[in-house]
């Protein structure tokens, strides 16, 4: 096993960085392009994910500046009925393209991709991922679906909205096939990545790191890998049935041919709720990684976070025909439905308050991923309990399609996902590019974000309550007074984005060389350099309890934490916690 | 345009309504007390839970801060087995209570009562139509108050959304199958439907508005409604008559009359003009061409307009709704500088024409019932659109054939269709799903088309036939069963096994009580 955990150096202790690292190991462009090392991936994702985003955001500002007025502020008519339809169709457009990138190339690949990749190996204190080729095959599928995307859009554009309900996704003369085959071919990123991990997990955890002494990042990566593998193949037949369907009319999901328009929806979301697990699981533990370390406390409950994320994994399959309550299912099957969603709601409950339980009587370090994992926590309390009320059958009849959902999926899948992953990348990003950003902005843009994604979206919530539907290009007089607040957030978001591109970028070039635990982590990915060399290890590392801080101190010198008593744990005895 | 644009926000705003509507709308209808119960539990819970978890990271994050004397956390436990199973089981109970009350809540907006009031919503892109149990049709939706009303609702094209967030109702309209709800207004009142499921380009102007109305005033509403071709009694030149169509059929949704650009062309000098076909061919836009292009959308294609955007409105401009046709066409050619006699419809536009003439007098028959007898307008007694003549059974069977739409699915030539084909099916034995076979007599037929559920023939799909013919042909209203007996007369003309087993019990003669 330890050749698999790094070269074995005998007694040399932990040193400081060396000259050479991944970062700058191999400097050609080919270097990078063909490179077998999971962390060189993970930088490759985060920097194709980030710019998804930047596009999907821009696309997001778009929508909500055209829905400052009425009418519609961007796309709108010249006077005619028939002219502002054909205005709207730019909207359409618009909205579908925000929700297929940020849920597609955004949401579900970022964590698992860019963190996932750098930091799983290296939390096992592994040398790769087990199959370092199929990482790279997976991330190059996730490359060709993104440009298929883009080439959809360049030939036309798709205006389905994310979830291509048939039969207007039939009848559409937009370019459905390109996209729905860009997307078929992240879906089998996704599944590669997925298969990558947990072999990994299984196969390549070092000797005394039992399943219930690794860190909760690991157990919620593999509860997503879970899901990856055995929903994602679902909604890839779904498409290329729904391809077929649109090429060669086999009259499966199109009603003039016999088909049945509902049979898609319950494709679709067998995959895509459990993808909404697929998404939020990483960030939530992410954060279960950050709130121990930064209230320099063991996290508490740790069995209780690690099985609910097994448990929300599982649970999570049977729950979505909660999407599709007014569709016409029968009653009885709703019900089942509706019973299964509340039972997958108190996992995360439990999560909360053992994050809570871990700060009480801690010794709270307010820095940036701290102050993200807290939002976190608000964020998704608020996306967690708009969403019970979701659950509720006859609430849901009459909340279904509107601007709370709206709001609801935004708090949860900005609010939780994307603040998680913002959290993780602040967290990792002194071990990813071994410099410091400046902590001071860092904390100030995370209050204005916070607050900017509060004003978007809680008045969705209020205006969805008050009738007003999802997707609409133009809407009634009276809603209008929570569309500006709405917007302003929006906009307020966007120079917290642009100073946190502006502070990392900063950071790159002229941030502060990172020490080897800049936060007091205490597991393996802290002990060797920042950034790591290129086999991640200098020495084996010894594993001990992840979330045990009490033998670190802060060393004013190397502005990180040491042990004072290195752990030297034999490995084949495990250590009682 | 910056002052303008604040003056009009300023205008729009209503700072109490956007304090209030942290709760739900008002509801009117006899769901809402429980939607409005249910919400207000949750609500409080979740203002609860939120300002203790707000709470306590705030509060936590103060008085636990990391400090110089304060750099290691205090020794406390990191896992306590009854405080997990603590806060595991209280939001467990907290979301059963939730999934209780709505369960039961939703289990009575699934089951519409049996003395419900029938109306039928017909959802396309991008436009709402309501039809009454009198035949009356309308662009808005007229309800009783007091009186359940169950809503029947199809689709031409694309799956629709039928929300009125005022009565607390919502149900997706899907297309090849008959969605039902139901709802009964507390009282009077005006709310606005609007689409919730996304359909297209028009999706965000898809509304309707909707007036609940007691009993005597909801009658007189639908009475009005079912006669387009009058105002005040007097009748309306027909090119009038097909502007309002022009709105409420939907067509406003593609065709603009000012020449701007649409999804379809702009009838803005259209009727008389010459048009180039994807074909090659160059047309002259006259009756016949307008004709062919309303009834059969899929036909003829003009060059530079997608194919396969345009519904089919089928009976709706055909048959004894012809003089829809000759009021849209007309419409489109007072919109031309180019409109000749050849573009025009055989009907003068005044609404002396013969043939307007006579069908509006039919139309506006029922305006001249006294309100109650109104809602029962349509007796037993065959109404035969062309005239006063009595007709046979069966010829009247082919006229509602088309008019009821069931040429949709069957056809009367042997050719092959999503239903069974009406060619040589009365006597005929038919295989069904469950295994028996059985032969098509009359009790078989009257089955089919009134409870097409309760038997599936191998190789028709399920669930596709709608099962509101029952409203339309049979029970209280329909004691004789004219109608359904006419469309049973008709498939037995068609079949060389028709015998008197598989013919209705009544002669095939003129409809007299």
């Amino acid at each position: 096993m330890t050749t698999l955990t790094g070269n074995n150096f005998g007694d040399t202790p932990v040193v400081p960085a060396k000259p050479d690292n991944y970062l700058t190991h191999g400097k050609t462009i080919g270097s990078w392009l063909l490179t077998l090392d999971h962390k060189r991936i993970g930088i490759m994702y985060l920097v194709v994910g980030l710019l998804a985003f930047f596009i999907g955001g821009m696309l997001a500002e778009v929508i909500r500046t055209q829905l400052l007025v009425p009418q519609g502020l961007i796309f709108h008519g010249t006077g005619s009925v028939a002219s502002s339809y054909a205005a709207y169709r730019y909207y359409n457009q618009v909205f579908t393209l925000h929700g297929i990138i940020m849920v597609f190339l955004v949401l579900i690949p970022i964590i698992p991709g860019a963190l996932g990749n750098f930091a799983l190996p290296l939390l096992l204190g592994a040398k790769d991922v087990a199959f370092p080729k199929l990482n790279l095959i997976s991330f190059y599928l996730y490359v060709v679906g993104a440009l298929l995307a883009i080439l959809s859009t360049v030939l036309g554009a798709v205006d389905t909205g994310w979830t291509f309900y048939t039969p207007f996704s039939i009848q559409t003369e937009s370019y459905v096939v390109v996209m729905v085959l860009g997307i078929f071919l992240v879906g089998f990123s996704s599944i590669f990545t997925g298969i990558n991990f947990m072999v990994t997990i299984h196969k390549l955890r070092p000797p005394g790191m039992t399943w219930f002494r690794m860190p909760l990042f690991l157990w919620a990566i593999y509860s997503t890998s879970l899901i990856q593998v055995a929903a994602t193949p679902v909604v890839g037949i779904t498409f290329v049935l729904l391809m077929m369907e649109r090429v060669m009319g086999i009259g499966i999901f199109n009603p003039a041919l016999g088909g049945n328009p509902v049979l898609f929806q319950e494709f679709f979301w067998f995959y895509s709720h459990p993808a909404v697990y697929i998404m939020i699981l990483p960030a939530m533990g992410i954060v279960s990684e950050i709130i121990p370390v930064f209230s320099r406390k063991h996290i508490f409950g740790y069995e209780f976070i690690a099985l609910s994320s097994l448990a929300i994994a599982l649970i999570g399959f049977l729950v979505w025909g909660h999407h599709i309550f007014v569709n016409g299912q029968s009653a009885e099957l709703d019900a089942v439905f509706s019973f299964l969603t509340f039972v997958v709601a108190v996992p995360s409950a439990i999560k909360v308050w053992n994050w809570l339980a871990t700060m009480y009587k801690g010794a709270i370090v307010l820095k940036t991923p701290m102050l993200y994992a807290l939002s976190f926590i608000v964020l998704f309390t608020i996306g967690g309990l708009t969403g019970v009320v979701l659950g509720a059958l006859s609430e849901d009849v009459v909340l279904h399609d509107t601007y709370f959902v709206v709001g609801h999926f935004h708090y949860v899948m900005m609010g939780g996902t994307l603040i998680g992953f913002i959290a993780g990348l602040h967290y990792w990003w002194p071990k990813m590019f071994g410099r410091m950003y400046n902590e001071r902005i860092a904390q100030w843009t995370c209050v204005v974000l916070f607050i900017g994604i509060n004003l978007t979206f809680f008045p969705q919530l209020m205006v969805g309550a008050d009738g007003m539907p999802r997707r609409y290009a133009s809407y009634l007089p009276m809603y209008q007074p929570y569309m500006i607040v709405s917007t302003v957030g929006a906009y307020i978001q966007l120079v917290a984005f642009l100073s946190m591109a502006g502070y990392l970028l900063h950071s790159l070039f002229r941030g502060k060389k990172a020490p080897v635990n800049p936060w007091g982590g205490g597991s393996l990915e802290w002990e060797t350099s920042s950034p790591p060399p290129h086999d991640n290890f200098e020495t084996t590392p010894s594993v001990g309890d992840p979330y045990d801080y009490t033998d670190m101190v802060f060393d004013p010198v190397t502005n990180g934490y040491v042990r004072t008593e290195p752990q030297q744990v034999p490995v084949a005895a495990p250590q009682a916690h | 345009m910056g002052v303008t644009m604040i003056s009009q926000m300023l205008g729009h705003m209503n700072f109490g309504r956007t304090i209030a509507a942290l709760w739900l709308p008002h509801g009117d209808s006899t769901f809402s007390p429980g939607v409005q119960f249910l919400w207000d539990f949750w609500y409080w819970i979740s203002v609860f839970f939120t300002v203790l978890i707000v709470g306590l990271v705030v509060s936590f994050s103060i008085r636990y801060r990391h400090t110089k004397d304060r750099t290691i956390a205090e020794n406390s436990p990191s896992h306590n087995n009854s405080l997990e199973i603590t806060w595991t089981i209280i939001p467990f109970i907290i979301v059963m209570v939730i999934f209780a009350l709505g369960f039961k809540d939703y289990m009575n907006m699934d089951s519409p009562p049996a003395n419900s009031y029938n109306i039928h919503v017909i959802a396309q892109k991008w436009s709402w139509t309501f039809v009454y149990e009198n035949g009356a049709i309308s662009n808005t939706l007229y309800l009783p108050v007091n009186k359940p009303v169950r809503l029947n609702m199809t689709s031409k094209d694309v799956l629709h959304g039928f929300w009125i967030p005022d009565l607390s109702i919502q149900r997706d309209v899907v297309p090849g199958r008959v969605m039902t709800t139901w709802v009964e207004a507390t009282h009077p009142g005006k709310y606005i439907l609007q689409c919730a499921e996304y359909c297209g380009d028009g999706h965000s102007e898809m509304r309707a508005n909707v007036v609940a109305e007691a009993y005597p005033k909801f009658q007189h509403q639908i009475v009005a409604a079912a006669n387009i071709f009058e105002e005040n009694g007097k009748p309306l030149p027909l090119a009038t008559v097909g502007k309002k169509l022009y709105v409420t059929l939907g067509c406003l949704g593609c065709h603009s009359v000012d020449g701007s650009k649409g999804t379809g062309p702009s009838w803005k000098n259209l009727a008389g003009s010459k048009e180039v076909l994807t074909n090659g061919h160059s047309v002259s836009v006259d009756y016949a061409f307008l004709k062919t292009m309303i009834t059969h959308p899929g036909r003829v294609l003009i060059k530079g307009f997608p194919a396969g955007v345009m519904p089919s409105y089928g009976s709706r401009f055909t048959g004894k709704n012809v003089k829809n046709l000759y009021a849209v066409v007309w419409y489109i050619n007072s919109l031309s500088k180019y409109s000749n006699k050849a573009s025009q419809p055989p009907v003068p536009n005044e609404s002396g024409g013969a043939e307007p003439a006579t069908s509006s007098k039919a139309a506006a028959a029922p305006a001249t019932v006294a309100p109650a007898a109104a809602v029962k307008a349509a007796s037993p007694v065959a109404k035969v659109p062309s005239g006063p003549k009595p007709i046979p059974l069966h010829v009247l069977g082919a006229k509602l054939y088309k008019s009821l739409g069931c040429i949709g699915c069957h056809t009367v030539n042997g050719q092959p269709g999503v239903g069974p084909t009406w060619k040589n099916l009365a006597g005929y034995p038919q295989k069904l799903t469950t295994g028996k076979t059985v032969i098509a007599d009359y009790k078989f037929l009257r089955t089919m088309i009134l409870d097409p559920g309760t038997m599936d023939v191998v190789g028709v799909p399920a669930g596709v036939m709608p099962n509101m013919y029952k409203y339309q042909l049979s029970g209280k209203k329909h004691p004789h069963e004219t109608k359904l007996n006419a469309l049973i007369w008709y498939i037995n003309t068609l079949s060389n096994r028709s015998s008197k087993a598989t013919q209705p019990p009544v002669p095939d003669v003129p409809a007299v009580k």
